[in-house]
C-alpha cells in the first residue's frame, strides 16, 4: 500500500511535550520546597500541605502534565517500534483508557480529602 | 612494516551464500594512512572486494561505511588509533548490493522530496539572485553537506521507520533551502515536513552530529526547522 503522509501533524504533540515537561520543572521543586518546609512533615501536615484548593488545582496540573508527557512518550516508542495498525491500535486504545482513568482516579483523590 | 589486522564484510550476491567477516593482514605502514588506503591495497591482492571511492580527501562522500561500529569516510579516517582488527562493514540499514556497497536509492530518494533547489518564481535576473553576507552566512554549515549518509544510516529513527522519516541529511538540505534568502517557497516547504513521521520522528538522539564527516550539526538544523513550525503556528 502507498504511504500516505499527513501535511500539519506532530507540531502539536511536540509542542505539548515540551510544554508539560516545563509545567513539571516548575511544579516539582515548588512542591519539594513547600512540603519540606513544613517540619515535622508528619500525616496531619502533609494532609494540611492538600487541604488548601489551590494545591488541589496544582497537584491535578501536575499529575495531567505527568500522563500527557508520558502519553506522547509512549506514543512515540509505539510508532518507532510497532508497525502492525492490529497491535498499535489496541495498544492505543488501553494505555489512553488507562492514563484517563490514573487522570480521574488522581482528582477523586485529592478532592476526597475534604 | 606493521602487520595490519581486518575483518571485512563480504557479500556477494551472485554466489548465493550468506554475508561473512571476512580476516585478512597486510603489510601497511598506518603512519599517515587511511583506511581506504589499507581497503585499495588490500584490493591488490583481492581484486573480487567491492567499495566506493573517488576523490580520496572527504570531498565526494562516495566511501561512507561502518568503521569499528562507526559510521565515517574511509579516505579521512586515520588507520593509526583504530582497534584492531579492524572491522569494516557496508552502512547499516541499507540493502547491500555487494561487500561495502549499499543501495542509496532510498536516501536519495527523501533528499529528493525535500526539493533540493532554489524555489523562486520572479523574472530570472540577468546574473545573478544577490545575497548580503549576513543572508549568505546563515547558510553555512547547512551547504557543506556532502551526502555521504554516514548520519542518516546511523539514526535509529531512519532505522525503525526507514521509508517515512527523512533523515538527518534530507532534513538539513530542507532547512539549507527553508534558511536561502533567495528561496520563496518556505511554506510549501514547512507544510512537507510538518508530518509526524518525516520530520518528527527525529528524538534528538544526535548519532548524526556524532559521526557526520563534516563536523555538520543535523540535529540543530531539525531544530531551527521545528522553531519555524512553531513560530508559524502560533
Amino acid at each position: 500500500m502507498r504511504n500516505v503522509g499527513g501535511a500539519r501533524r506532530g507540531l502539536n504533540f511536540w509542542l505539548l511535550q515540551r510544554a508539560s515537561a516545563v509545567a513539571m520543572a516548575i511544579f516539582l521543586p515548588l512542591f519539594l520546597g513547600l512540603a519540606l518546609s513544613r517540619s515535622p512533615l508528619d500525616y496531619a501536615a502533609w494532609r494540611a500541605l492538600f487541604s488548601h484548593l489551590a494545591m488541589k488545582i496544582g497537584s491535578l496540573m501536575f499529575i495531567a502534565a505527568v500522563l500527557a508527557h508520558a502519553w506522547i512518550g509512549l506514543r512515540e516508542i509505539l510508532i518507532d517500534y510497532v508497525h502492525p495498525l492490529a497491535i498499535r491500535l489496541p495498544l492505543y486504545f488501553l494505555f489512553a483508557t488507562l492514563y484517563l482513568v490514573c487522570l480521574v482516579w488522581a482528582a477523586d483523590i485529592l478532592w476526597g480529602l475534604g | 612494516m606493521a602487520r595490519l589486522r581486518l575483518r571485512i564484510y563480504r557479500y556477494d550476491p551472485e554466489s548465493g551464500a550468506a554475508p561473512v567477516m571476512r580476516d585478512y593482514e597486510l603489510e601497511i605502514d598506518p603512519r599517515g594512512r587511511m583506511v581506504l588506503d589499507a581497503l585499495l591495497a588490500l584490493k591488490e591482492l583481492d581484486d573480487s572486494l567491492a567499495f566506493r571511492r573517488s576523490c580520496r580527501e572527504g570531498v565526494c562522500g562516495s566511501d561512507g561505511m561502518n568503521i569499528n561500529g562507526v559510521n565515517a569516510l574511509a579516505c579521512v579516517t586515520p588507520l593509526e588509533g583504530l582497534r584492531q582488527p579492524i572491522e569494516i562493514r557496508p552502512l547499516p540499514r541499507l540493502p547491500v548490493v555487494r561487500d561495502l556497497i549499499v543501495d542509496m536509492s532510498q536516501f536519495f530518494q527523501h533528499y529528493r522530496a525535500v526539493k533540493p533547489y532554489l524555489i523562486n518564481l520572479d523574472p530570472e535576473p540577468e546574473n545573478e539572485r544577490p545575497q548580503s553576507a549576513a543572508e549568505r552566512a546563515e547558510l553555512d554549515g547547512l551547504w557543506e553537506c556532502i551526502l555521504c549518509g554516514c548520519c542518516t544510516t546511523a539514526c535509529p529513527s531512519f532505522w525503525w521507520n526507514p521509508d517515512r522519516f527523512l533523515g538527518p541529511a534530507a532534513l538539513l538540505q530542507a532547512c539549507r533551502f527553508i534558511t536561502d534568502s533567495r528561496d520563496q517557497a518556505t511554506d510549501e516547504r514547512l507544510d512537507y515536513l510538518e508530518d509526524r513521521y518525516r520530520l518528527f520522528r527525529c528524538h534528538g538522539i544526535m548519532n548524526c552530529v556524532e559521526v557526520c564527516p563534516k563536523g555538520l550539526n543535523p540535529t540543530a538544523a531539525i531544530g531551527k526547522i521545528k522553531k519555524l513550525l512553531v513560530k508559524r503556528a502560533l
